[in-house]
């Protein structure tokens, strides 16, 4: 396995908060690495000091075994960057944009206008090469933002929340189209908010909590790590009486958002789990695989869960 | 992919900056257009002013070289130089310039350059307007073109530092200008002369950068003076164009401090 990135023990500070305590994260080549956590856990942070937009206090950041040195335009130009934003020129044409970008990034001048058209056709592009960029949807201009961050031919390609400013079909689309980069064998680092982007997109998934990934691995990975086969999903008047009955029962219980879920430890039928709480007032009741979102919620938690 | 030199990569970054400006111009037209009309109806102005007061005809040359380089220039150069600022960092791209290969120097002298070619257009224009009024240009053009270069580069230099530091938004792009810029232009000459200011006033425009464009191009553009006789204020333009660059790559930097978040 030929490691692309290798983040060590990265510490940085605003003033007097702690964003990053000992970060450290390994992306191998042609993976893609989703970095997930709650607001402010430092996802952002970590992929702009990895694109030099910060500097960190400490810690290493190495690119194909190199080291990236801080404010050099060579480790930039081996990286392609999209954020949550489109950031692009809106008076200018799709065309123009990837095209102003590329000559920036040094793509030899013979090279460009193939590599701009490429970037259009892939992209979907050439119907809307007439719309100067301002007027393209939401979904439209992250796509051209995704070409854009392309250009060069990155060896890492890094994408801050790129759907999330986007509707579902735009999102399915650019779900699609960073499948195909994976595919491709594109290195990629994306956070996200969307649990299911990272499910379906990402070979291997960091969950942060307080600056530092508390949990790594592939999705099943972090799966087998939640102590249950199966998670049931109960409605009940009396949740004090639900929990006690899976107290003696020994099975796990999670509490979140108002919602009680209990994490079976083996595979039972409808009718056994019935029987199993039968007395505890359960109203409804629902069997459901343990999700990339159990694993999150057990792994990283947060403030309404409380586990027993 | 980058088997540019190093030196061809900065031309290249450089042209593809002013490209893009001067693009992105050509297509926001109404931008053009008040700029073009606001020193265009100062001159028209002036020349009524002049027309109506036959004794004070002389010193419609010297206007036209004021106006020039107090109101057009100041407010294209300056004013706009602010506003790519602001305008790249509410559309985010500035964070993308950033975490590109593109050199600081490179976006500074694309910039420089594009405002340039839009001055060249403004020179054009304003002084076709003062010929037709009556003002002439009585000195070398060589000279007034190298004080207009000057000028254009510390104009680009103070708006890299104006944008940088108080233009967050485009809406405090006005807010910036009137407040530093606008005494900057008094201090200037641009309204007074500077015989008329009490002598600490005086001493203290003698550090501001308008004051000596104003002076070096009246002085070629109305009074036909020479490299000699400007020579201070040739030599204080290069000066502080030397401080422009370096302010407007250390700008640059900052906005790399001034825009992180978490």
């Amino acid at each position: 396995m030929t490691i692309a990135l290798q983040i060590d023990s990265l510490f940085k500070r605003f003033g007097k908060q702690p964003v990053l305590n000992g970060f450290s994260l390994q992306v191998a080549r042609g993976d893609v690495v989703g970095l997930l956590g709650p607001n402010g856990c430092g996802k952002s942070t970590v992929l702009n000091i990895i694109c030099q937009l910060l500097r960190a206090d400490a810690g290493q950041v190495e690119l194909m075994g190199q080291p990236m040195i801080e404010q050099s335009a060579h480790a930039r130009a081996r990286i392609g960057y999209c954020a949550q934003e489109s950031a692009l020129y809106p008076d200018l044409f799709p065309q123009e944009n990837i095209q102003f970008f590329a000559r920036l990034y040094g793509v030899p001048a013979e090279q460009r206008k193939a590599r701009v058209s490429e970037l259009m056709e892939r992209f979907s592009l050439m119907p809307y090469a007439a719309t100067r960029a301002g007027l393209l949807s939401g979904g439209w201009q992250q796509r051209l933002s995704l070409a854009v961050a392309l250009v060069h031919r990155p060896e890492l390609l890094v994408l801050d929340e790129p759907t999330v400013a986007v509707d579902v079909e735009a999102r399915m689309d650019l779900w699609r189209l960073i499948e195909g980069l994976r595919d491709s064998g594109t290195t990629i680092l994306l956070t996200s908010h969307h649990l299911a982007e990272a499910e379906r997109l990402c070979n291997r998934v960091a969950l942060m909590r307080n600056g530092k990934v508390v949990a790594e691995g592939s999705v099943p990975e972090l799966i087998s790590r939640v102590p249950g086969q199966a998670v049931v999903k109960v409605q009940s008047e009396d949740h004090q009486a639900v929990i006690q009955r899976a107290f003696d029962l020994d099975w796990p219980v999670r509490q979140h958002a108002g919602k009680i879920s209990l994490l079976l430890p083996k595979k039972l039928s409808l009718r056994e789990i019935v029987d199993a709480l039968d007395g505890s007032k359960v109203s409804a009741l629902s069997i459901e695989p343990v999700t990339l979102e159990d694993a999150y919620l057990e792994l990283v938690g947060d403030n309404s869960t409380d586990s027993n | 992919m980058n088997k540019i030199s190093p030196y061809g990569l900065l031309l290249d970054q450089t042209l593809a900056v002013c490209a893009r400006l001067l693009l992105e111009q050509w297509r926001q037209r109404r931008g053009l257009i008040f700029w073009a009309v606001f020193p265009a109806a100062m001159m028209m102005l002036f020349g009524l002013v002049y027309a109506h007061n036959a004794s004070m005809r002389a010193g419609l040359d010297a206007a036209a070289a004021g106006i020039l380089m107090g109101a057009a220039l100041f407010f294209s150069c300056l004013g706009g130089t602010v506003s790519i600022i602001a305008a790249e960092r509410e559309r985010q791209t500035l964070r993308r310039l950033l975490a590109s290969p593109l050199h600081p120097a490179a976006y500074f002298l694309g910039v420089v350059l594009a405002q340039m070619v839009l001055a060249a257009v403004q020179v054009l224009m304003l002084y076709s307007i003062a010929w037709f009024i009556g003002a002439r240009y009585h000195g070398s053009l060589l000279l007034g073109g190298l004080i207009l270069l000057l000028s254009v580069f510390a104009y680009v230099g103070m708006g890299f530092f104006l944008g940088a530091r108080f233009a967050r938004r485009s809406e405090e792009v006005v807010v910036a200008l009137s407040a530093i810029g606008v005494p900057l232009l008094v201090l200037g000459g641009t309204f007074f002369p500077l015989e008329i200011m009490p002598t600490a006033m005086q001493t203290v425009a003698q550090l501001n950068p308008m004051l000596h464009m104003n002076q070096a191009f009246k002085g070629v553009a109305a009074y036909n003076l020479g490299l000699a006789e400007l020579r201070f204020e040739i030599i204080f333009l290069c000066v502080f164009c030397a401080v422009s660059l370096a302010l407007g790559l250390k700008s640059y930097r900052y906005l790399l401090v001034a825009d992180q978040k978490i």
